[in-house]
């Protein structure tokens, strides 16, 4: 039985939402043209995903495309843990090629999902650039990943790890700490 | 409820729960996207090591399960009963402790013994998957008609679905049968009497041994391969008969249902067991079920090595 | 244990069906014979209050290997499986390596059985040259060697006309049959019982067809010639009911029936486990049903293991390509009391007799009861002790038994060969 600790509300989650909209916009707003993709991370990058496409294509009028990517079949972990995670959904609509892609999910701890996410995307083509975009950095780092856009940062307690929940996915929003129930390191 | 997959084995659908089962298929559907891409390739079993032991010969499931490690990144060995020191007189045990002792994570494993790999699989800790055993089953093969059927209809539960062959030495319509039940469908198994035991009544299948009963109302119909060894051992007097009985031809093809599905494991005896035009036309997804065999035996190959060895 | 000559059995419940008797009593040994207890000076007195004293039991049907196959079993190591197992003596079945066709191998058997046995040693000869089944073996000469009867174990003449002499010439010296009753043709390849579990696991089948039409061959036979034919091993449904038929009729048929055929099915095959594979095959719920209903209403009047030792080198492999059989001695007593006599289908007297007044009486032996000036034989049982089965306990050389890590109610407790204790756990 985790213990949970809610550490932000919907409205401050949302906050910090609409900061990494906002760093997103400004950043391409200097370039030639704004035109970027979204990559949700199964399976809270992609709510996050959705929500930031809504944010940036009210602010703009741009709206940009979205998929979704499953990291299970890279991971660096399979046959380590009790038990496999499930294989979720992965659709790409659109060419990989030169396309410039946001790379989003929920935390960013070790960065070892990231670098599964980033083995996927180069199986589909080539990118012109990919950027990440988390709710939560919270430390921790394994590998030398960094967020370009991070929400907020928290350092959790020692043994605890950062839940953050959608209302999509988990019935409302809201950021957490919770207790570390997972033996293996990494997430 | 999530399922987790936790078994070190695939021997046969008979041992598995129906969610169990779901979540192969499930894990299929993103399993078949990687081979619809260019780049068919995942690193998931990179640095595993899978022997295809094939004590009993194959061709078509060997090259589809071969296919599959490939397109997962495995290294792959292959042994047939001729490449082993079985020919040397060396106990099944003992050639695949042999294996084991090779570091051998999965084996593929068929034999023309019914148990085989459940002997094998209790004594050492490598993973194995069925890849047919004797007339007991065929695990995958049940699994890839499963995905096509749920793939096409959209569901199982509640589907009627008939099998009609040879169902006494098939062990793809035993794991069929299986599988079936366990999601809810409505299974009726036709064929010569010789052929269709009425014991598979006392699991809830349907036993008819006339074709017109087993294709009226059918959403699905699954022929099995009729094998001459049968007729010569006297189960049915000629292949001509059986044809004219038991085969899916264009004449009886009326009391199918325009949107049935005919499938067939394969290779086919065309004109046998089945009409050429029907098994090229628009009913038929047999060629379906063969690229549908790849994305589950990926999906079964990468779940079963992911489960911790004990 | 106890070295001395003369002791009394102090405080048992003597069960002896021969006489009648079911009562609490004591029992003299002086010398190796059963002697009246009052007649003893200075006895050693063993207690043994609660437990059984029956007359030693006797398996009519085991496998000892030797000569041939030493590696499973050997007639030191059987013998030492059966004291251990509740058993004095034992029917030793003749298909070894060379097989008991002749007073040659006879007296080896004889010799080895006084220098290593530990229980006693009955042996059976062939009813054909090398169980081929078509050539009668010198049945005189065997008798004269020391057998107790005939059998083609293992096998089973198909040739009515060779097996009706074989039962003519066999009434001639007195000797017994015993059959191992299976038409070879309906046997086919199968490797389990032909029914559901056949079918849904895809395995190839043993008919009961097959063993019904040699029973009623052997009736057919028994009642034309007049003479005692023993069906072994009895497994299927209508074979009870064809002996049931003929004995009411009064033919000199008898039979006997195996533990693991009165407690195990043909559902346990789907283990895929090779310990569970013998031949009469388990069969299904309403064959094992049958057979402990022949056991009550005495169509069946003896319990034999059919004790068979495999190595494990010879069992660890394709159920399709295993040896058929299991072995039983150490495992009978428990088995059959849990399943026969806790079930209140047998009272303990009927119990003994399946292995003890039923023996005596098909092989014309006068073994079997606890009378005065009678060898001193005696088995000792404890019917509550809880015996959860460890094989790798066994005093067998082999450990093929589908019972182990299941647990019983009852087991043996002494074993007593001509007054001296060949296993002894009284008190334990």
């Amino acid at each position: 039985m985790s213990s949970k600790r809610r550490l932000c509300n919907s409205r401050k989650m949302d906050d910090a939402i609409e900061g990494v909209a906002d760093a997103i916009i400004a950043e391409f707003s200097r370039k030639k043209e704004m035109d970027f993709a979204f990559i949700g991370i199964q399976q809270r990058g992609v709510p996050f995903a959705r929500r930031l496409i809504e944010k940036i294509t009210r602010k703009t009028g741009f709206k940009p495309q979205f998929a979704m990517l499953d990291t299970s079949m890279y991971r660096d972990d399979i046959g380590m843990r009790a038990t496999l995670p499930v294989i979720r959904e992965t659709d790409i609509p659109f060419d990989m090629n030169d396309q410039a892609v946001i790379l989003t999910d929920d935390v960013l701890s070790s960065g070892r999902t990231i670098r599964a996410a980033l083995d996927a995307i180069t199986c589909y083509g080539r990118p012109s650039l990919i950027r990440l975009a988390v709710v939560v950095d919270r430390g921790n780092r394994e590998f030398p990943i960094r967020a370009d856009y991070a929400g907020m940062k928290i350092i959790p307690e020692e043994g605890k790890k950062i839940l953050v929940e959608f209302k999509e996915t988990d019935g409302s929003d809201g950021i957490y700490e919770i207790d570390w129930s997972n033996p293996t390191k990494g997430e | 409820m999530e399922v987790n997959w936790t078994r070190k084995d695939l021997l046969s659908l008979y041992d598995l729960d129906p969610e169990e089962i779901v979540l192969i298929l499930d894990t299929a559907e993103e399993f078949k996207k990687v081979s619809e891409r260019n780049l068919k390739k995942v690193p998931a079993l990179r640095g595993k090591t899978v022997v295809n032991f094939f004590v009993e010969p194959s061709t078509r499931t060997r090259v589809s399960f071969e296919l599959a490690e490939q397109r997962l990144s495995a290294d792959i060995i292959n042994m047939t009963a001729s490449s082993s020191s079985l020919q040397k007189g060396e106990t099944l045990l003992d050639t695949a402790r042999n294996i084991e002792a090779l570091q051998a994570d999965l084996i593929v494993m068929r034999h023309s013994c019914a148990g085989a790999q459940n002997f094998i699989a209790k004594n050492i800790s490598s993973g194995v998957i069925n890849a047919g055993d004797g007339a007991h089953g065929h695990p995958t093969q049940a699994l890839l008609d499963l995905f096509t059927i749920r793939q096409k209809k959209g569901r199982i539960a509640g589907l009627n679905v008939s099998i009609v062959g040879d169902i006494l030495h098939s062990r793809v319509a035993r794991s069929d049968i299986w599988g079936l039940i366990k999601l809810g469908a409505n299974v009726t198994i036709a064929g010569p009497s010789t052929l269709v035991p009425r014991d598979f009544e006392q699991i809830g299948v349907r036993v008819c041994h006339n074709l017109k009963d087993a294709m009226e109302g059918a959403d699905v119909i699954n022929l099995l391969r009729i094998q001459h060894e049968r007729q010569r051992a006297g189960f049915f007097p000629s292949t001509n008969e059986y044809a004219r009985f038991f085969g899916l031809n264009k004449e009886n093809a009326k009391y199918l249902n325009p949107d049935a599905m005919i499938m067939h494991p394969g290779p086919i005896n065309r004109d046998v067991e089945l009409d050429s035009a029907l098994a090229d036309g628009p009913q038929s997804v047999i060629l379906e079920q063969v690229t549908n065999g790849l994305a589950v035996r990926m999906a079964v190959l990468f779940l079963v090595s992911g489960c911790l060895k004990k | 244990m106890t070295e001395k000559n003369s002791y009394i059995l102090k405080g048992g419940r003597v069960v002896d069906p021969a006489r009648g008797i079911d009562t609490v009593m004591d029992i003299g040994v002086s010398n190796g014979k059963i002697v009246d207890p009052a007649k003893i000076k200075n006895p050693e007195v063993i207690k043994v209050k609660k437990l059984v004293v029956a007359p030693g039991f006797t398996d009519m049907h085991v496998h000892l290997r030797q000569p041939g196959n030493t590696t499973a079993e050997t007639i030191a190591t059987g013998t030492m499986a059966a004291a251990a197992g509740g058993f004095t003596g034992i029917v030793a079945m003749p298909n070894t390596s060379p097989p008991a066709d002749s007073a040659g191998t006879i007296e080896y058997i004889r010799r080895h059985t006084e220098l290593y046995a530990v229980v006693r040693v009955y042996p059976t000869g062939c009813m054909t040259k090398e169980l081929k089944g078509e050539e009668m073996a010198g049945i005189g000469s065997l008798k004269n060697a020391g057998v107790v009867a005939v059998s083609d174990d293992g096998k089973c003449i198909q040739n009515h006309e060779l097996m009706r002499h074989v039962v003519e010439y066999s009434k001639s010296f007195g000797l017994p049959i015993l059959d191992h009753c299976e038409d070879a043709f309906l046997k086919g390849e199968g490797v389990m019982h032909e029914g559901k579990w056949s079918t849904l696991l895809g395995m190839r089948g043993i008919s009961s067809a097959s063993e019904e039409l040699m029973i009623a061959r052997n009736i057919i036979l028994a009642r034309m010639i007049g003479w005692k034919i023993h069906i072994q091993h009895v497994s299927a449904k209508e074979s009870v009911e064809l002996i049931r038929n003929a004995r009411k009729r009064g033919i000199m048929i008898s039979a006997e029936a195996t533990p693991h055929h009165i407690s195990l099915t043909d559902d346990y095959i789907k283990k895929f486990d090779t310990n569970y594979k013998m031949n009469p095959p388990l069969r299904s719920e309403q064959d094992r049903l049958a057979v402990i209903e022949g056991l009550r209403d005495g169509t069946i009047t003896v319990i034999a293991t059919d004790h068979a030792p495999h190595t494990a080198t010879d069992k660890l492999v394709e159920f399709d390509y295993a040896p058929f059989g299991i072995i039983g001695l150490e495992t009978a007593i428990p088995v059959c009391l849990t399943e026969l006599y806790h079930e209140k289908i047998l009272s303990l007297s009927d119990f003994v007799s399946k292995f003890t007044v039923g023996p005596a009486a098909i092989l014309g032996m006068d073994f079997g009861t606890l009378a005065e000036g009678k060898p001193a034989d005696i088995t000792i049982i404890d019917t509550e002790k809880k015996f959860c089965v460890d094989a790798s306990k066994f005093r067998s050389k082999s450990r093929n038994t589908p019972f182990n890590g299941m647990e019983f109610r009852g087991k043996a407790a002494a074993t007593i060969v001509a007054g001296r204790f060949v296993f002894d756990e009284i008190g334990q």
